[in-house]
């Protein structure tokens, strides 16, 4: 129980430095109140449940941070670069602590660093020393808006821990401990419900506990002792000792903390509270598991399905049907608890093009468009590292610098533009930049140096940008110099391939260039067009699939040397799927073919027929048949057999390569 | 994860009494042995779907109850001739770490024998008669009942490519 509340905060910090570092990029642009208040209210839920959740030394450095921040909720300090800088810092350490795990010599050895040290020590620097001590409580009188310290008071506390805390992973000993910490306590028990030794639950929290505190820390520091403790009964009853200006007051009106005077179950209204009844946290492996189970309902299914057909029984017909109608609810309804908004990637990003542009230079704004546009989870898995690519493509050759960019006449800030939209079943997100593009020359010349061209033939300006993501082209340093990309991008069209999609350029000289990345909305099942090819079975992805058209022997005799076929008025390439795939000629009169669409170019695939189509869950390949081209996963059919599902996108570009003149064989 | 933390509790435990349980199989007569912590579980004889363009070592896919599982050619890796199919053929699924996944696959074996406990400790060193088979796939040998069982090396065996290659030349 209590290792899950332990997973639980740890993902839950996760979450908030994710939005803490989102928090902290915003600040760049100007503050207000309500940011400081949300970085405040981050970095004070980080520390207190760390402490709760024994990661007591991320707390202690973490509350040398929050520190910095309750100086500028309190106006005292501002907000600059160097606090900007300075949190960023902070908070990578910060979700180093949690990798590291709780508490033991790995993290006190990271607290004892130089660079926790260095980091603090900067920190205190800003925050004028103030915030020297580690222990919770001594900075936060600092935070009042008078200068002077909040006037010595007495707090009556009785607190009494929901019948389940313990449970659920709370601490009260050390609520009480941090109350100790902020001034001379005098601590009684309530014992008033505690049951006979027979009736007792060992996990139950029985206890309450009365504590007076003499304290000038101010109301809100004893406030954000029990920030957590949501479901205790809790009153604070409080009297001023000293004539002093009423400054805890005001701070906490300030701070949006509950209103002053005893209230049970104080600050149950956070943001956080208000969330999670919205939404459930469920372990990735168990949504796994449940799409592997209504994998398989689907193939029982299909199953089904045709057992029913052979049988022709009407009423079986019509549950058959009503079954199938069911199935493909559930499916959608699975699918999408996997969708996630694109948005947890985007985000990542605004670090990665801040810290890249003081790297290089370049002054670059980040635009992120479409953020909502909804993507399987394991697209938003593997997505980040193309993603990356493109980005620091964009920003490292894409922009200029500065001064070349105002040269030519255009605004010195560079704009690296994300965006994602859906269309259909596929979903587009593009990485766009508005500096030099794609340089034509440079690239023909590098793939004639590289042998991908010959010198005679010209290509098409989609069919030059195409080259970039040639694997030649990848360690091409120098080009990259000169025109920008070819850094790992045949790796991006890899990583594109393997999950189902395809990427498209387009530049304009001088105006820059825009990658799009189309992706399956969902990875798991999709709706294929099965084909008979020989014995076996193949299934193409009905996305891709334009129209069938039959295709007579003479057809193929009269067109064998050019692999080309007529489709009304378009010559269309296309490939024997038998050769393809080594597979002898079935001999077959009249054969079909499936017109297939990617990135705009058509193609044919002959197979000898065309059996229907259906839900088709994709499992994948192991490594022994990963790499087989034209391959991209496997199924299982009605009748249990395993069929092969094709991969579009390498047909396609194999078919271009034989089919299209312009490119020469070793291209 | 669990497979990773299971073979590191394990380790020890072999290291105490180095006792195995091994699944004794036969290939064109002789004995062969594997590791029966990794054996899922033994199949009838199914026909595999052909992967084209697959390489020598898995020529094709079956499926084990709704998983896709590649067929894994052991005869090849270990440079015999295909066989004919027997009465007694098996199908043994296995659970291994392929390029860093864990993943199931199935050879076919001409017969399965039976579970034998073995002591690691008497393990021999292959006689110069076993030097048919590449080196590589191969831990060493035990003898039972007067035969000799040939304990394979199944990460060796079941890697994807490295050791084809030798067995390619060694046919050459």
């Amino acid at each position: 129980m209590m290792e899950q509340a332990v997973a639980a905060f740890v993902q839950e910090a996760r979450d908030l430095l994710t939005g803490l570092e989102d928090q902290i990029l915003e600040l760049e642009g100007g503050s207000t109140p309500g940011q400081i208040d949300e970085v405040f209210r981050i970095l004070h839920t980080v520390k207190g449940s760390g402490g709760m959740f024994g990661y007591t030394d991320l707390a202690k450095f973490t509350h040398c941070f929050e520190n910095a921040f309750e100086l500028v909720r309190s106006g005292t300090l501002a907000v600059g670069p160097d606090l900007i800088e300075l949190s960023l810092e902070a908070r990578d350490l910060m979700v180093e602590f949690l990798d590291i795990g709780s508490d033991g010599p790995d993290s006190a050895a990271l607290l004892a660093s130089d660079r926790s040290a260095k980091l603090m020590a900067r920190i205190e620097e800003i925050t004028g020393g103030s915030g020297n001590a580690l222990a919770p409580g001594a900075a936060e009188g600092a935070g009042g808006p008078a200068a002077g310290p909040a006037p010595m008071t007495r707090f009556e506390i009785t607190f009494r821990p929901h019948k389940d805390a313990l449970r659920n992973g709370m601490r009260p000993e050390l609520l009480v401990r941090e109350l100790e910490d902020l001034g001379e306590t005098d601590i009684g028990f309530d014992l008033s419900q505690t049951p006979a030794l027979s009736a007792l639950e060992p996990g139950d929290a029985c206890l309450g506990w009365h504590v007076d505190v003499m304290s000038d820390c101010g109301r809100s520091a004893i406030d954000d002792v029990f920030i957590f403790a949501d479901e205790a009964a809790l009153t604070i009853s409080e009297e001023v000792l000293e004539p002093a200006a009423e400054t805890g007051g005001s701070d906490l009106a300030d701070a949006g903390s509950p209103a002053a005077g005893a209230k049970p179950a104080a600050p149950s209204q956070s943001p956080a509270a208000g969330r999670a009844s919205e939404s459930i946290r469920v372990a990735s492996s168990r949504m796994d598991a449940m799409m592997d189970s209504l994998g398989e309902l689907v193939i029982a299914q299909a199953r089904l399905d045709a057992v029913s057909d052979s049988i022709g029984d009407t009423n079986l017909a019509s549950v058959v049907e009503e079954v199938q109608r069911l199935v493909t609810g559930l499916r959608d309804a699975t699918l999408s608890i996997r969708l996630l908004p694109i948005e947890t990637v985007f985000s990542k990003f605004r670090r990665v093009v801040r810290d890249l542009s003081k790297e290089l230079g370049k002054d670059v704004q980040l635009v992120a468009e479409g953020g909502d546009t909804e993507v399987d989870k394991t697209v938003i898995d593997r997505i980040g590292d193309p993603l990356a690519h493109l980005v620091r493509n964009a920003i490292d050759h894409g922009l200029e610098t500065g001064e070349q960019r105002s040269a030519a006449g255009k605004n010195p800030r560079g704009t690296v533009r994300m965006s994602a939209r859906q269309e259909g079943s596929e979903v587009l997100i593009s990485v766009e930049d508005n500096g030099r593009g794609l340089d034509r020359d440079a690239i023909r010349a590098k793939a004639i140096e590289k042998g991908l061209l010959d010198e005679a033939t010209d290509l098409s300006e989609s069919e030059y940008y195409n080259l970039i993501f040639q694997p030649g082209f990848s360690t091409a340093a120098q080009l990259s110099s000169v025109s920008g990309r070819g850094v790992g991008m045949d790796a991006v069209r890899s990583m594109i391939d393997a999950l189902g999609g395809s990427v498209d350029v387009v530049s304009r000289p001088g105006l820059g260039s825009r990658i799009t990345l189309r992706l399956p909305v969902t990875m798991a099942i999709i709706e294929g067009l099965r084909v008979r090819l020989g014995e076996s079975i193949y299934v193409i992805p009905l996305s891709t699939v334009e129209e069938c058209v039959e295709m007579s022997a003479a057809d193929m005799e009269s067109r064998s040397g050019r692999m080309v076929l007529q489709i009304r008025d378009q010559m269309v390439p296309y490939l024997a799927l038998d050769e393809i795939f080594g597979q002898p000629h079935s001999g077959q009169e009249t054969r079909r073919v499936v017109i297939v669409r990617i990135n705009g170019n058509e193609i044919g695939l002959v197979v000898d027929d065309i059996i229907g189509q259906g839900q088709t869950v994709i499992k994948s390949l192991s490594p022994y048949h990963r790499d087989i081209p034209g391959l991209g996963g496997a199924t299982i059919l009605g009748d249990g057999r395993v069929a092969l599902i094709l991969d579009v996108a390498t047909l396609v570009r194999l078919a271009l390569k034989r089919g299209g003149p312009t490119l020469s064989k070793a291209a | 994860m669990t497979a990773t933390d299971q073979s590191a509790g394990d380790a020890p435990r072999a290291a105490q009494d180095n006792h195995d349980n091994l699944l004794i199989f036969r290939l064109e007569g002789e004995a062969f042995a594997v590791s029966v912590k990794g054996v899922h579980e033994i199949l009838d004889l199914q026909s595999p779907t052909v992967v084209p363009n697959a390489p020598a070592c898995s020529p094709g896919l079956i499926n084990v109850r709704g998983v896709v599982v590649p067929v894994f050619d052991i005869r090849h890796r270990l440079g015999m001739v295909s066989g004919t199919e027997h009465a007694s053929s098996r199908m043994i699924v296995f659970e291994n770490v392929i390029d860093g996944e864990t993943g199931r696959l199935a050879f076919t074996a001409d017969s399965v024998e039976e579970v034998h406990e073995t002591d690691l400790s008497s393990l021999e060193p292959i006689p110069e008669l076993g030097a048919i088979w590449p080196q590589a796939c191969l831990n060493g040998a035990i003898r039972l009942k007067d035969e000799l069982v040939v304990l394979l090396n199944t990460d060796a065996l079941f890697a994807p490519d490295s050791v084809d290659d030798v067995a390619a030349t060694r046919g050459a």
